[in-house]
């Protein structure tokens, strides 16, 4: 069957993705988030709709289309897909309605059943992935084994965060672990599971987007490592947390270990950009470069976010959140998206047909806009939370709403093939979100317009 | 008359590599073309193992070869030994 390999929800998973990240950052332009107020119900809640419902959907969506192409076999139990969208969407929307407890709202109830949901969606998603992962034995690769260890860290991620949550219900275990397991919790999110995944992933994208030679480097190797010592790290500071010890040491140690293997993986990527043959790279790749930028800054303020805490703690993870997770989501989401649709629409035309190129779906300059209104946004929204300015934090939270807004509409003008000209342009066209409802041809012919 | 061989080849360069928009031979993803009187098989690859596009691209090139004159039958097989690599490629002519 054509395209067996294409996962049939990634599109769905981005739009769920994309309605957090709008919701979390009107949150933060109404000033329900900001500077020393995050220990508040709506800042939790906004952080959650953004850390859960955006970041953390558009990287399992991407993961159950990237995985196939990094093991090259389908997806196994790819019918999963649906129902951990579903249970993902349910449980983030349920945690972040938990929170408002702390603000007094009779919501108690949903902040014991948000890890639940969660904990189901996170277990439907690793049987997915790390089956797949498992059943091509990935780990003999260095992309595959990045990917893993990002997927082992998941599980310690809910762990933590289901324990502090469950702590407001009295459950002891989950109050040993607040506060100082915050940290550690913020650290297993944004530095292991997203950002190891983003790093295996981007091994095998970057080569294909830049034309470059691919493979295993010492470079890698040495961050794997690396990536494994801190994990290792940060599972001994959370043992040392949970005996009722202090456990900062392990933990700063843990982010010298995390900022080490991100210097390792920039360097690496670096090596890729310089043998690239794709003489002009594509929007995609130019602004990956500015979220490689945040990482490189969110790599230098690990070790004082964990000493200091405070600002330089809120400006580190808005920079990683923000900063170097989002940027490069969004940029990747262009190109993804374009070639999603291109597969859709143009590939059962190859041979048959002339057709555009993947890159005419796109209109750069349009989401070279959003991302520099993106990065303008992060950059005053950190400089916002360094200075702990309220107000300059709204501002920067409705630059990087308008931001999103701009990037969506970019996105959508893609699937309606906006920017192609009438005559390259089919008479049908693919549903926007939902994947072709005829199971016969899956992906292989465009439906009308009006489906 | 050109040789089949060589129309097949010519073919082949009117496939293009939608990320590139360049053809598949200039992107050294034609491994082996072998012609037997009516009968041509091509051996092919993409860029990755896993690349999605990989069973569209085989089709597609049937789909080119079957309409040629001269060929009876077409058979196009993906092949990943050797991977491909950029060294691959053929250098892009200046004004191409």
């Amino acid at each position: 069957m054509l395209g067996k390999a294409l996962s049939r929800w990634t599109l769905a998973w981005f739009a769920s993705a994309m309605a957090f990240l709008l919701a979390a950052l009107a949150m933060a332009t109404f000033g329900l988030a900001g500077p020393g107020r995050w220990s508040e119900g709506w800042a939790l809640a906004a952080v959650h709709l953004f850390a859960l419902g955006w970041l953390c959907q558009m990287m399992l969506g991407s993961l159950i289309q990237f995985v196939p192409v990094l093991t090259a076999r389908p997806l196994i139990l790819p019918r999963l897909a649906l129902p951990a969208l579903i249970l993902c969407g349910a449980g983030t929307l349920s945690l972040a309605g938990g929170f408002l407890a702390l603000d007094g709202w009779p919501t108690g109830v949903l902040l014991a059943a948000g890890p639940v949901l969660l904990g189901l969606a996170f277990g439907l998603a690793m049987l997915m992935l790390g089956g797949t992962l498992v059943a091509t034995r990935a780990w003999r690769t260095q992309d595959g084994s990045t990917v893993l260890l990002a997927l082992l860290a998941l599980p310690v991620l809910w762990v933590t965060g289901a324990g502090m949550g469950w702590a407001f219900g009295g459950i002891a275990w989950g109050a040993a672990l607040l506060p100082d397991g915050l940290s550690l919790h913020v650290l297993l999110g944004a530095g292991f599971w997203l950002t190891l995944a983003a790093m295996g992933v981007s091994y095998r994208l970057f080569p294909m987007f830049l034309i470059a030679p691919d493979g295993s480097s010492p470079w890698r190797r040495a961050a794997l490592i690396a990536a494994a010592l801190a994990l290792a790290l940060l599972l001994a500071a959370l043992g040392v947390l949970l005996a009722g010890g202090d456990p900062l040491p392990l933990a700063v140690a843990c982010g010298l270990a995390c900022a080490f293997a991100a210097g390792l993986y920039l360097g690496e990527i670096r090596r890729i950009w310089q043998s690239r043959r794709a003489p002009a790279p594509e929007t995609n790749m130019q602004w990956s470069r500015a979220a490689l930028a945040f990482l490189a800054l969110a790599a230098l303020l690990v070790a004082p976010a964990l000493i200091l805490g405070g600002p330089w703690a809120e400006a580190a993870v808005f920079v990683a959140l923000a900063g170097w997770l989002s940027t490069l989501t969004l940029a990747q989401m262009v190109k993804i998206t374009s070639f999603l649709t291109w597969i859709q629409v143009f590939a059962p035309l190859i041979g048959r047909a002339p057709v555009p190129m993947v890159h005419d779906l796109t209109d750069a300059r349009a989401a070279g806009r959003s991302l520099a209104l993106w990065v303008a946004g992060v950059l005053v929204g950190a400089a916002a939370l360094a200075a702990q300015v309220p107000a300059l934090f709204d501002i920067a939270a409705l630059v990087l709403l308008l931001a999103a807004l701009l990037h969506g509409h970019e996105l959508i003008a893609i699937r309606r093939l906006r920017h192609l000209s009438e005559t390259a342009r089919p008479a049908g066209l693919p549903p926007m979100i939902l994947p072709p409802s005829d199971r016969r041809t899956d992906h292989d012919i465009p439906r009308p317009a009006s489906a | 008359m050109a040789d089949l061989h060589d129309l097949v080849r010519d073919r082949l360069r009117t496939v293009l590599d939608p990320e590139t928009g360049r053809d598949l031979v200039a992107m050294g993803m034609i491994y082996a073309i072998e012609v037997d009187g009516g009968h041509v098989r091509v051996d092919m690859t993409t860029t990755t193992r896993g690349c999605p596009l990989a069973d569209f691209l085989r089709l597609g090139v049937e789909t080119a070869l079957q309409s040629l004159e001269g060929v009876a039958s077409v058979d196009v097989r993906l092949v990943w030994e050797p991977a491909w690599t950029p060294d691959r490629m053929e250098p892009v002519r200046a004004g191409a």
